[in-house]
């Protein structure tokens, strides 16, 4: 199976842009992108970041003002872990400083977790406003079960301290719940954050659904949910989201292939 | 044969039999219909079905593939344990064929199983008392509709002959805290009852949502809705599951779908 059919770009790299930045470029843009697909973007909101290669620690984020079935891979700015600006191809738009406090803190202190996505959908609010967090109802929800984290709601605006809180909260985790707040994932790659969350997602709705019922719940056998949870790790069966990224771009490529500019 | 008929016909590479090639098209058209009515989840599940003769081959879907790309050329031709049969291009994901092959291997006339995470299906998957006899939708189904409790994602042999016996001579399966199955004597009796299921469920969460005093059936009518539908929907019955297949075929010309390459 040819695994890449992405095209080969005819036109040259922007300017000092190696072409390992530009794939994660592509990657990031093509996230962006699906997460509008999926019902999962909030207008200009949230963010999806990932690391550029190489030892310098810097990251990618969206331009604030753009709608994130706008972004593509150019149009991303280039910034650092403190925020400063290293490349940005359109200084019209800046990017939302206050939104990438949370970024920053969880890429500076899990720097394996090249990307990190945070999303504000119905379903992950909703249960992130639930007491009783994400419940192990369903198959997709019992790949998370036992591996969640949680960090309390102290207010929209990200003090330093807070930063502190919110990586202690995180721990070893990859998926995290803002209470009150939203959905936040943190993994290797970009095409394994996406997946990661439209997984969360999909647990999330599936218990909306249940606990609006009000009906009696069906509790799976005690101790299969941490088995699932076992069998779905990055290092025991396959890194989830890493398969069925090239099918994704392809995806997007049928419909609208321009994330790639 | 029809000018529908010429064209897929005309597709069929040198070595693929007749048969063969009309039950690929037919499973190709179903991984296409799963996709455009929402019951898909990324590249997840399959829908497997039995190649015509005596050698208990199975045709599965490529793996890593989103539902809207496959075709019938790409579908991957396997024996009961999962090992590819001949050349594929494409690898295939053997771990929940297991469900399947129990199922194909246990219930020999049976040409299709088709399993889904169709959003109404989980969330009353997850209910205790599972699918209620709140609608005639619903009730109609009762008869043809059978439970299998969830024991976590690896299937040993001991569950294979479980699951056979729970679906018994049924044709609908709540896989509780996972999802939902369906089987038929075609591709195209295993959608509809996929359809119609998803439907009751969805009914179903619509009337719990709305938190308010339920109309309850009376066990007459109850009893006489299950043993009307068991006559409806029986084999050569007024409204046998499949009758609409020609009709969703045609849904998907007109939409320009490839699935019969």
């Amino acid at each position: 199976m040819k695994n890449n059919l992405s095209p080969v770009t005819a036109k040259p790299l922007p300017q000092g842009v190696s072409p390992e930045e530009w794939s994660v470029r592509v990657d990031l843009a093509a996230a962006y992108r699906l997460t509008h697909r999926f019902g999962m973007s909030d207008l200009i909101y949230t963010h999806i970041s990932a690391r550029v290669p190489g030892p310098e620690h810097h990251f990618l984020i969206n331009p604030y003002g753009l709608l994130f079935d706008e972004i593509d891979a150019s149009s991303l700015i280039k910034i650092d872990l403190d925020g400063n600006v290293v490349h940005n191809p359109n200084p019209e738009l800046s990017f939302n400083p206050a939104g990438f406090t949370i970024h920053s803190a969880v890429h500076a202190a899990r720097p394996e977790a090249h990307c990190v996505m945070h999303t504000h959908t119905r379903s992950g609010m909703g249960v992130a406003a639930l007491k009783c967090g994400l419940l192990p109802l369903s198959q997709v929800a019992m790949r998370f079960h036992g591996k969640v984290a949680y960090h309390d709601y102290e207010g929209p605006a990200f003090n330093l301290d807070e930063r502190a809180r919110l990586i202690a909260d995180l721990g070893p985790e990859r998926f995290l719940f803002l209470r009150n707040h939203g959905i936040l994932v943190a993994c290797a790659t970009v095409a394994e954050a996406f997946n990661a969350m439209y997984w969360l997602e999909r647990a999330c709705q599936v218990q909306m659904d249940v606990l609006a019922c009000n009906a009696e719940i069906n509790m799976p056998p005690e101790g299969v949910p941490e088995i699932v949870a076992h069998s779905y790790l990055p290092e025991t069966r396959r890194p989830y989201g890493v398969l069925e990224w090239p099918a994704m771009l392809r995806m997007l490529d049928r419909h609208d292939g321009s994330y790639r500019e | 044969m029809s000018a529908i008929d010429t064209r897929i016909e005309g597709q069929r590479p040198a070595g693929i039999s007749l048969e063969e090639w009309t039950i690929r098209v037919d499973l190709a058209a179903a991984y296409r219909l799963v996709d455009r009515y929402g019951w898909s989840e990324l590249a997840g599940n399959h829908i497997s079905a039995r190649v015509p003769g005596p050698e208990h081959h199975f045709l599965i879907n490529p793996h890593g593939m989103l539902y809207d790309q496959i075709t019938a050329s790409s579908l991957v031709k396997i024996d009961c344990d999962g090992r590819i049969v001949g050349e594929s291009q494409y690898p295939v994901n053997p771990a929940g064929f297991v469900i399947h092959s129990a199922i194909h291997m246990g219930q020999p006339h049976l040409t299709c199983v088709l399993h889904s995470h169709a959003p109404g299906g989980v969330a009353v998957s997850c209910m205790k008392e599972g699918l209620l006899p709140l609608s005639q939708h619903s009730l109609i189904l009762m008869g043809w509709l059978a439970y299998h409790d969830y024991e976590g994602v690896a299937l040993n042999e001991e569950e294979r002959t479980r699951i056979v016996r729970d679906l018994g001579e049924c044709r609908l399966l709540i896989l509780r805290n996972h999802g939902l199955l369906t089987v038929g004597e075609s591709v195209g009796e295993a959608f509809v009852w996929m359809h119609r299921l998803e439907k009751a469920c969805k009914w179903q969460i619509s009337t719990l949502s709305a938190g308010r005093e339920l109309n309850p059936l009376s066990d007459v009518v109850q009893k006489r809705s299950v043993e009307q539908g068991l006559a409806m929907f029986r084999k050569g019955g007024p409204y046998a599951c499949g009758r609409e297949w020609p009709s969703l075929q045609e849904e998907l010309r007109r939409a320009g779908s490839d699935h019969w390459q």
